[in-house]
């Protein structure tokens, strides 16, 4: 009974954020939504039991990938002149939605045929650091140690996109 | 219900691709790409708990590792994108026009 | 019936072999090594002496078989077989190829050996004896062909001989124009002729297209077709013949070398369309509307051409209108059904205007190149060997007895009279007296009077003995040939009676002593009045009205240009300015049009922005997601 609260409200944040993530003009008003839908969503995590991906979320997305997105807008120094004039932009919304509509319904109807069952918040067994972490290290080892590669990959990218000089004259 | 988690999943998704193919500014497209990631996340965290095996946990895990090595380049092109035309417009790189 | 040799298949392959020979030394020598002419020389003259050589034992060969077998063939190989359509590369030899293949030969080695002193110093001598090489043995080719398709072969290939020796001197682009004139309108007949041999394949041509089988099944021919391929082949000999109306190459081929016009138009290639008549004799006897048409053609173009050339002032002009004119009498005579007639003016002709030509080379050659007889005179005594035997030739050529000319001549005219065909015995003695005339006045402007170029008089000398020899040669041939056909005794004329079909017309002997008492008294009278006009040295006449109308030739080559060619040539131009920018560049350049503006249609999705052609994928999707719930249900 309080869990059907707890999700109604943070189902209703997550999608009024990104509502707003969608529809505000100036990039750092739609990361503050963005911000909002995130931290619903580590809620969300945690009412299916998800405790680490809870935390995760927190940390990860909310707390370090958004945080360098917020840094980044403001690093560029936005001004009103640099954002695209889009005057049209709510018919643009609008026709995307009416474009998204039929894969929605479409993936709707799947999701349907699911049989039902409960959400009940299950205790230390699952989804917890340890039992994660034990899956993680056996189960799942060789993909884990390829996203540690995909990530130095990323970060030399990063340093070499970011690093570039201009030509010495 | 797990369904109630499941279309939470579609709407945010959907929102995702909407501000993908609506919008011109390179930040609110980068973001609703991380919308859709987070709406895929929340689908395997809630097929997990349906199925109470820890793989869908993993597999966030995984997705959140890739969203932040690729929220780091794609910042870093957009540092450079604005070195280059100082426009944020995703309109104005249309080289490929023709 | 008749042997088979092998040897025949020789006959014009020797002179073939040395055309490439001489062809192909030339071309790898003529930049640097420059090899001695006496090589060249003696190299051409092998081809043409060795065939001669065979020709006399084909020949003797004939002689020793019985008169109804005497044929010799030889199957070289199977050329081609298509359907009913058996062709042969055949060779033939009966007394009528044997007679044209002795006198080809022999004045084909003496016109070599001529060459070798007159064109010495040309820079292309060796390219000339290669072409003359490959005349000769185009024209044995020709000669020799046991079927109508060989003989195309070897009537194509002098054609091909003729142009390139009429544009010898090819650096005077005229020469080259006169020798595109030739090879043109000898292709116009060339066009009757292949008609004509397909109109008797389609006839008679399924069982067996070669002479004798030809021979054999020409009654199964309805009278219509066989009118029509006599009338078509004979389109084809006016062509290569210069009979009115395709003779107007004859004069303009008078730009190559003088040997080249005494061997190929005079002696050789321009018999070729009397041989072809008299080949087809069993056609032609058939048909007697088409030989008189034959024989009426023939008799006009010898008095046009005799008109012609009573005004000439080139030498070799003359020579060529002299030439037209007695092919006219030829055609004459095998027109009215006196094929052997006409064979033997062929052969005597041949001597007699072969030697007038090489004459008249000789003078040339000693005047330093000069052909107009009004910059001669005097000439007699200085090169005395080619005066007395262009003298013999000229009498030869008018028909004086006891020279060969006279024989012939009147064998035609005779046969004429005794046919009852009076108009051509009358025109044929018209022509005759003007042959007389022509001639001799050119002989007198040359040779007799007061030089009327001192400075080229004084540099003028007799000829080196490798063109005298020859000169002498013929003299005795045009002398004495006609020895060999009298009146009464005939030889020629029974020699040639298995490959003919010929009836002799029985006349009185007061019809023969007639015919030659007339045309005795025409030589006499042409003579006499060229004597009284240029016997004591003449000026050049300045010509008006009707004479100097006959010595722009009637204007026939301005008005073969103005009604033929420039329409041609506007046609021409007209389709290429107007129908093929229109009718068939249009559709090709509609379609590529049609293409582009295809292409450029779908430019329109190509707008160059990544967020549009993500929409392209979403609406795709949402597409497809549409059907697949439908598809759910």
């Amino acid at each position: 009974m309080f869990a059907d609260g707890l999700f109604l409200g943070f189902a209703v944040l997550a999608v009024l954020g990104a509502a707003g993530l969608v529809v505000f003009r100036h990039p750092m008003n739609g990361a503050m939504s963005f911000v909002v839908t995130l931290i619903s969503l580590a809620g969300l995590y945690a009412l299916l039991s998800a405790k680490l991906i809870f935390a995760l979320q927190l940390i990860v997305y909310a707390g370090a990938i958004m945080s360098l997105i917020v840094f980044i807008i403001m690093f560029l120094n936005i001004q009103p002149s640099d954002l695209p004039k889009e005057e049209t932009k709510l018919v643009y919304i609008l026709g995307g939605l009416a474009v998204v509509l039929p894969i929605g319904l479409f993936l709707a109807k799947i999701v349907k045929t699911l049989p039902l069952s409960s959400t009940a918040i299950l205790g230390n067994d699952f989804g917890g650091v340890k039992q994660v972490g034990l899956l993680l290290f056996k189960d799942w080892l060789v993909p884990f140690e390829i996203v540690s590669i995909l990530l130095l990959i990323s970060l030399i990218g990063a340093v070499v996109l970011a690093g570039k000089k201009e030509a010495v004259k | 219900m797990i369904h109630s988690y499941l279309y939470l999943s579609i709407i945010l998704f959907c929102l995702g691709i909407v501000g993908v193919i609506s919008r011109r500014n390179v930040f609110t497209v980068f973001m609703s790409i991380e919308l859709m990631l987070n709406a895929a996340n929340l689908a395997f965290v809630a097929f997990a708990r349906v199925h109470e095996s820890m793989d869908g946990h993993v597999l966030a895990m995984m997705v959140m590792a890739v969203a932040a090595a690729e929220a780091a380049l794609a910042l870093a092109v957009v540092i450079l994108l604005h070195k280059h035309k100082s426009k944020l417009d995703t309109n104005v790189f249309s080289l490929l026009k023709g | 019936m008749g042997q088979s040799v092998h040897y025949l298949g020789l006959i014009p392959l020797f002179p073939l072999m040395g055309a490439v020979f001489i062809g192909l030394l030339h071309v790898f020598t003529c930049k640097n090594a420059k090899l001695s002419e006496k090589v060249y020389g003696l190299l051409a003259c092998v081809g043409p002496v060795l065939s001669f050589v065979m020709a006399l034992k084909v020949f003797f060969q004939l002689k020793s078989l019985p008169a109804d077998a005497r044929f010799l063939s030889h199957n070289a190989f199977t050329w081609f077989s298509v359907g009913d359509l058996h062709i042969n590369m055949g060779f033939l030899a009966d007394p009528l190829s044997c007679l044209m293949l002795l006198f080809v030969t022999l004045i084909g080695s003496l016109i070599h050996i001529y060459s070798i002193g007159y064109m010495s110093g040309d820079k292309n001598y060796g390219k000339f004896f290669a072409y003359m090489n490959l005349f000769l043995g185009s024209m044995l080719v020709l000669v020799l062909g046991d079927s109508p398709v060989v003989m195309f072969v070897g009537w194509e290939g002098v054609g091909l001989c003729s142009y390139l020796l009429i544009s010898f001197y090819s650096e005077d682009t005229n020469n080259v124009l006169a020798g595109n004139k030739a090879f043109i309108v000898n292709r116009i007949g060339d066009l009757g002729f292949v008609l004509g041999m397909s109109f008797l394949f389609w006839g008679i041509g399924a069982s067996g297209f070669d002479y004798l089988s030809l021979k054999a099944n020409v009654h199964h021919l309805t009278p219509a077709i066989a009118l029509t391929v006599c009338l078509l082949l004979f389109v084809g000999a006016t062509g290569k013949s210069a009979q009115i109306p395709l003779y107007v190459w004859l004069p303009d081929a008078m730009a190559g070398p003088t040997p080249v016009s005494a061997l190929i138009h005079a002696a050789t290639m321009v018999t070729a369309g009397v041989y072809m008549v008299a080949r087809f004799s069993f056609l032609y006897a058939h048909v007697e509307l088409a030989g008189n048409i034959v024989a009426w053609v023939g008799i006009l173009t010898a008095l046009l051409a005799a008109i012609f050339g009573m005004f000439q002032d080139d030498i070799k002009k003359v020579l060529a209108y002299s030439t037209v004119s007695q092919l006219g009498y030829m055609f004459a005579g095998v027109g009215v059904a006196a094929y052997s007639a006409g064979i033997f003016h062929v052969f005597t002709h041949a001597f007699f205007k072969a030697l007038l030509f090489l004459g008249a080379g000789s003078v040339i050659y000693a005047m330093h190149h000069e052909q107009n007889i009004w910059k001669m005179g005097g000439l007699k005594a200085k090169m005395p060997k080619t005066y007395i035997t262009m003298v013999i030739g000229a009498l030869a050529l008018a028909g004086c007895p006891p020279f060969s000319g006279f024989f012939s001549k009147d064998e035609i005219l005779f046969s004429a009279l005794a046919t009852g065909h009076y108009g051509i015995w009358a025109v044929g003695l018209l022509v005759a007296c003007m042959t007389a005339y022509y001639t001799f006045r050119m002989i007198f402007v040359v040779f007799h009077g007061e030089p009327r170029d001192q400075h080229a008089f004084d540099h003028a000398k007799e000829s080196p003995a490798v063109m005298t020899v020859p000169l002498i040669i013929l003299a005795v041939g045009a002398a004495f040939a006609g020895f060999l056909n009298m009146p009464g005794v005939q030889t020629v004329s029974h020699w040639l009676a298995p490959s003919l079909t010929e009836h002799h017309p029985h006349a009185s002997s007061f019809v023969l002593v007639f015919a030659m008492a007339t045309s005795i008294v025409a030589f006499l009278v042409g003579i006499k009045i060229a004597y009284s006009k240029f016997g004591k040295g003449a000026a050049e006449p300045v010509f008006s009205g009707f004479e100097k109308f006959a010595y722009n030739k009637f204007y026939v080559d301005e008005l073969y240009n103005a009604v033929i060619v420039q329409p041609y040539k506007a046609v021409g131009s007209s389709i290429w300015k107007t129908i093929e920018p229109n009718v068939t560049d249009g559709p090709v350049k509609a379609v590529t049009r049609l293409y582009m503006m295809i292409g450029t249609a779908f430019k329109v999705f190509q707008v160059g922005y990544v967020r549009i052609y993500a929409i392209y994928m979403i609406v795709g999707l949402s597409l497809m997601s549409l059907f697949l719930s439908q598809s759910l249900n």
